[in-house]
């Protein structure tokens, strides 16, 4: 591990004049979970971290109709909020099945979100549910679309100066559920594949569709193609089929140590198909 | 770069002058000799060196030091009681074969330690769900989960 100073700031504006001073050295960090590991595996070798931890203005949830989440939330956190587990299970779902206990009580959302793992648990319940991220720089904040900021592993449209503030989640509309799953060799392990749905019902018509797919593709996957064509439709089995194939097309996953391509193309298929059933079916219990 | 961290270890208030790519662990271990947690994978997969911050289970291998600094740090051996008697979840490990190789012991107890301070009276799945994150190479699951609902009913 190569060695690294490390700094504290005390608020944004610090934490922006010391990553103008390192030009570029120098990295931010919430939690750590990720960053630090890969400093010892010498993958990242800065110069200084910039630690966002003692930043006051980066946690915390707020429900405003929709719901306002800080980037430097724990996903311990998250998984706690009551109302989180009531009105958007998908997310709680991926939040309690994010690695483990001692990593959920110090890794971030926003941290999740930036490292831009192609398998980051928290983005597609994010995407389905329709998250902007605010990122504030020295030059101000700007808002995007959370599918947007993805653009490649490991790489994200924040510019190295800015900082994830916060993510807006819309407010729930009526009849409308939401799901996460996830294979791993167990749960806690980084994803092999996972999937987020969510429908909106009206008397038996799927209304409204979003779909996410994840480590199956350079980016969290939004399968908007996919979503066209089950919104106006009744879901039945014959529907879910022709979605489980199309979602094996739609992706392009690689092979690693974790499962072969051929697999997560199948089992993203599954995924998405049981996803989309398990949402319909809460609806109707 | 260094700095002077002060924090409550253990009940004591302690400080110490850290490098700032220290971790927990290496301070705990080298400086403040304390070898209950162990650095088994040193990159947050194992749990060997789980102590508690601030009440909450964490690895202390990829906890920067710096950031205690203020904390509360509790580990293994911070749970013995008065006389060096072994606190009930300790005691609960080495009477039902909770203990084989002992690696694991350290950051099995605290994750034990961090569930039982919040749940007096967890289900068995809980409790599986609280220490997924400690590996137990020996594999002795089963008595551990045992040495876990026995403590929670001498608490």
């Amino acid at each position: 591990m190569k060695r690294f100073d490390y700094y504290q700031p005390e608020s944004l504006k610090e934490a922006y004049q010391l990553m103008e001073k390192f030009k570029g050295e120098a990295l931010y960090v919430a939690g750590g979970t990720d960053v630090i590991v890969r400093i010892k595996q010498r993958a990242i070798e800065p110069e200084a971290l910039i630690s966002l931890r003692g930043l006051k203005e980066l946690r915390g949830i707020k429900d405003n109709g929709g719901l306002t989440l800080g980037a430097g939330t724990l996903f311990r956190d998250i998984e706690r909020y009551p109302l989180i587990a009531k009105e958007y299970p998908a997310l709680h779902q991926a939040a309690s099945m994010l690695a483990n206990l001692q990593i959920r009580n110090v890794a971030t959302v926003g941290g999740n979100l930036c490292n831009a793992a192609p398998s980051a648990d928290s983005a597609p319940p994010l995407i389905v549910l329709g998250a902007m991220v605010v990122l504030e720089g020295p030059g101000g904040k700007r808002k995007m679309s959370l599918e947007d900021f993805f653009t490649g592993p490991g790489q994200t449209a924040k510019e190295p100066q800015e900082i994830m503030r916060e993510i807006h989640i819309p407010e729930k509309d009526a009849n409308t559920a939401t799901v996460f799953l996830k294979i791993g060799r167990v749960s806690q392990d980084i994803a092999i594949a996972n999937a987020a749905a969510l429908v909106t019902m009206e008397n038996k018509v799927c209304k409204r569709c979003r779909l996410a797919v994840g480590a199956v593709a350079p980016v969290p996957l939004r399968l908007k193609g996919i979503e066209e064509k089950i919104e106006g439709e009744e879901i039945t089995d014959d529907l879910l089929q022709e979605v489980e194939k199309m979602v094996c097309d739609a992706v392009s996953p690689i092979t690693d140590v974790r499962a072969t391509k051929e697999y997560r193309r199948t089992v993203s298929g599954v995924l998405v198909k049981r996803a989309i059933a398990q949402a319909v079916a809460s609806l109707e219990g | 770069m260094r700095k002077v961290i002060s924090f409550t270890l253990n009940g004591y208030n302690v400080s110490a002058e850290v490098e700032s790519h220290k971790m927990l662990l290496e301070v705990l271990r080298e400086h403040f000799e304390l070898t209950g947690p162990k650095e088994g994978c040193g990159q947050g997969e194992c749990g060997a060196c789980t102590v508690l911050v601030d009440g909450y289970n964490v690895d202390s291998c990829i906890y920067p030091a710096f950031e205690v600094d203020g904390k509360s740090v509790v580990t293994v051996e911070g749970l013995l009681r008065e006389g060096n008697k072994l606190h009930p979840i300790q005691q609960s490990f080495v009477e039902n074969g909770g203990v084989q190789c002992g690696f694991c012991t350290p950051g099995m107890i605290m994750s034990a330690a961090a569930l039982l301070n919040e749940n007096k009276d967890p289900s068995e799945e809980e409790i599986k769900r609280a220490i997924s994150g400690n590996l137990c190479r020996c594999t002795g699951y089963v008595q551990i989960v045992e040495s876990i609902k026995k403590a929670a009913e001498m608490i």
